[in-house]
């Protein structure tokens, strides 16, 4: 009864399968030949990095670093006869697949790294791990600032190029704020009369999306610590790092998630948060659902996207962590592009973060993405979006980013993850806290 | 005679031999040494990276070459303490038991009610069937949108009166992993009324007819007879949702990221994520290992049980 006997099967002749055979293992080999990274580049291939470059440079940008060097690309291949070669994708992703690519030797001449030890592809993890090319000898690397350079250097040697710096504001809209006369917030008590305001004419005062990674919780972290913790306390990174403090023992950390808890307590944040995704909370700020959000000025372009009017629909302003207006200061970090030690054509890779360094591109670069200049050159940024926040820029008020110096990236990755537990009463802060604690002992990689 | 009656009725002189030594090959002649190129690129993309990564497992590799330590049993060891991991292993466990026995009787289900006479059959099965042809990404995308605390799915309960029905099926902690699973579920259960309908369709009809004969009524025919000779079906089915599931990442992964917190965290997810956002491939290569192990374990403790309830026809 069976359909299928022995006898019936299919039989091929053996030049069939040798052929097939064959074939199939051409095929394979030729795709394995796809992921090595075969590209001379024309380049010298010299490790020093030193010559006049030409050939290709592979490039492996995030999407934000894509559309600042988008302008620069063709005059940078004019000046210098060097073609870039392009991939771009999201920070997230790109952090997950660089490690693998230098492991597997495809990774791309330049690309973007975190700063600090903020992740295992930052510049001081793998500064310290040899896969970065050492560009203390740039004419550019004198002009990174002290604040960058501690992100950016590693025993004396600069291994990372800050292309820009990005700031945490908070965004409203403009008509909402205009609709119920209201001034943008300086302080704490402010912010909270101001949430208090949007609350009561039955909109979501501060849209938060949480869900798929938690993202933004950090970013709130980031701004309280910052004019809480870090500006009374310059200090703080080097005394936790020699165990003089941490998380558990630095009251101030307690007082930063009280008072992210405070606006959630309050009712100012979107009602379920855990299950609202960043782009839906960009989305309720963007038709008016929401009066406030927090993000880093890089993703302005993107909220601009959601409205009709786009950039004119919004402005924005430093979130205020205390009642001292004065004392607020706002998160900045630099976005480093580094040299891999391993670039194909790393003459080719120094000239393009020369031409980048150049005071007119770093202003065509800043100005195509809102964001601040990464190099002191005296570069003018040339962005409306930008006017409210750079009275701070301008008189130093400005804070790294809490994570940067934190000795590995699973000291973020738990804070994000467990602050979804807290953000859901399913923790105590002191359980978070003593969480990172752990992470924290746990050094650099 | 008989030998030249044979050779005058056989057209083929140069046919098969026993030996496989002529222009073309028969079961019992096989050269083995054609089977070396398949085995070779076996070896190559599974054997090798799979005993290699077995290796691994016991050692903190970081994912670049330099500097990698053996570490005996400590990764094992961490598997168990650690407090993502654990919640990896329950929720696993919970999504492999729970996926597996509801797809399985929702196919079971479908596959009965759809194999009938009933005019729209076909158009029936195509739909239900529909949705295991998608990308699981695009559906988990598809159903985040549908499940947001304002999306589409609560405002037709609230429109309905149901206010109490609208939750925050992928922002509740206690509910995260649940709708998770119904999003598998629907996605899949077309598959597995698939593999039921080919099982219902190779059981003799007379055998129904004959039952019926005798006097049992329906669900004694399906309890007593169909059921029974699906077995073999159930054995495929439920071994091919008992693996996916087992391994399930994809609609996590879009969905909720294995949150909220670690509530909908599985053991692909974290692998992925102590891999590739914590650069500890060792540690992610050790959680690979054992869910290779608890994928074995289960899926042969599976194929035992279901054997002793299989019939001979």
């Amino acid at each position: 009864m069976s359909p299928i006997t022995s006898q019936s099967r299919f039989t091929p002749s053996r030049r069939a399968l040798l052929l097939g055979g064959a074939g199939f293992g051409a095929l394979t080999l030729a795709a394995c030949g796809g992921f090595v990274n075969d590209d001379d580049g024309g380049g010298s291939g010299d490790e020093s990095g030193s010559g006049d470059g030409g050939g290709t440079v592979t490039a492996y940008l995030s999407t934000e670093q894509n559309t600042g060097i988008e302008p620069l690309v063709e005059p940078f291949t004019a000046d210098s006869g060097v073609e870039l070669d392009i991939t771009s994708v999201a920070v997230p992703d790109m952090n997950q697949q660089l490690a693998v690519q230098l492991s597997s030797g495809t990774a791309a001449d330049i690309f973007r790294v975190s700063p600090g030890y903020s992740s295992n592809v930052a510049a001081g993890v793998l500064g310290s791990g040899g896969d970065l090319l050492d560009l203390s000898d740039a004419a550019w690397a004198a002009s990174i600032d002290d604040g960058t350079r501690a992100l950016s250097d590693v025993d004396g040697k600069t291994f990372a190029f800050p292309v820009a710096r990005n700031s945490l504001v908070m965004a409203y809209n403009l008509a909402v704020f205009d609709e119920l006369g209201l001034e943008p917030p300086t302080t704490w008590t402010e912010l909270l009369e101001v949430c208090q305001a949007l609350t009561d004419s039955g909109r979501t005062a501060i849209s938060h999306g949480l869900s798929g990674g938690a993202i933004y919780l950090q970013f709130y972290v980031y701004i309280l610590a910052g004019t809480l913790l870090y500006g009374p306390n310059p200090d703080l990174d080097a005394q936790m790092r020699a165990g003089e403090t941490s998380f558990t023992d630095e009251p101030g950390w307690t007082e930063v998630f009280t008072k992210y808890l405070e606006l959630r307590d309050k009712g100012y944040f979107t009602d379920g948060a855990l299950g609202v995704s960043p782009d839906q909370a960009m989305q309720d700020l963007a038709t008016g659902a929401a009066g406030m959000t927090v993000l880093s000025n890089s993703g302005l372009p993107a909220l601009y996207e959601y409205s009709e009017t786009g950039a004119e629909a919004f402005s924005i302003l430093a979130m205020p962590a205390g009642d001292d207006a004065d004392a607020t200061l706002m998160p900045t970090a630099p976005d480093f592009l580094a040299v891999n030690a391993a670039a194909a054509n790393p003459d080719g890779a120094r000239a393009l973060l020369e031409f980048l360094a150049e005071p007119a591109n770093v202003e065509t670069y800043a100005s195509a993405l809102a964001v601040l200049p990464g190099l002191d050159v005296g570069a003018q940024v040339d962005n409306p979006a930008l006017e409210p926040v750079l009275p701070l820029v301008d008189a130093g008020r400005t804070v790294s980013y809490a994570n940067y110096l934190w000795p590995n990236g699973d000291v973020q990755q738990t804070m994000l993850q467990s602050g979804q537990q807290l953000y859901a009463d399913e923790i105590t802060i002191a359980d978070l806290l003593t969480q990172m604690d752990a992470e924290y002992a746990k050094g650099t990689p | 005679m008989t030998s030249a009656v044979t050779t005058a009725t056989s057209p083929r002189t140069t046919g098969p031999t026993p030996s496989g030594r002529s222009g073309r090959l028969t079961p019992g002649g096989v050269p083995y040494a054609l089977l070396l190129p398949a085995f070779v690129l076996y070896a190559m993309v599974v054997l090798y990276p799979t005993l290699s990564g077995a290796v691994y497992a016991f050692t903190d590799w970081t994912g670049r070459a330099d500097g990698t330590n053996f570490v005996g049993w400590a990764n094992f060891g961490e598997i168990f303490s650690d407090v993502a991991a654990r919640s990896a292993l329950r929720n696993s466990l919970i999504i492999a038991v729970s996926v597996t026995v509801v797809q399985t009787l929702v196919g079971l289900a479908l596959a009965l009610a759809l194999h009938t006479s009933l005019v729209t059959r076909n158009v029936l099965r195509t739909l239900f069937f529909a949705p295991a042809l998608l990308p699981p990404v695009i559906i988990a995308f598809l159903w985040t949108f549908i499940l947001t605390p304002q999306g589409p799915l609560n405002t037709v309960l609230r429109g309905l009166g149901l206010d109490l029905l609208a939750q925050n099926w992928l922002g509740d902690s206690s509910l995260a992993l649940w709708t998770v699973i119904g999003v598998v579920i629907w996605q899949s259960a077309g598959l597995t009324m698939v593999i039921y309908l080919a099982g219902l369709q190779g059981i003799p009809t007379e055998l129904n007819e004959s039952a019926a004969l005798d006097g049992a009524s329906w669900w004694q025919r399906t309890r007593l007879v169909t059921v029974p000779l699906l077995i073999p079906a159930t054995t495929v089915a439920m071994s091919l949702t008992l693996i996916s599931s087992l391994k399930l990442f994809d609609q996590v992964f879009a969905m909720t990221g294995g949150g909220p917190g670690y509530a909908t965290e599985t053991l692909s997810v974290i692998m992925y994520k102590e891999a590739f956002v914590s650069g500890r491939f060792g540690y992610s290569t050790a959680i690979a290992l054992v869910l290779t192990m608890i994928v074995f374990a289960f899926t042969m403790v599976q194929l035992g049980a279901l054997r002793r309830f299989d019939v001979d026809r």
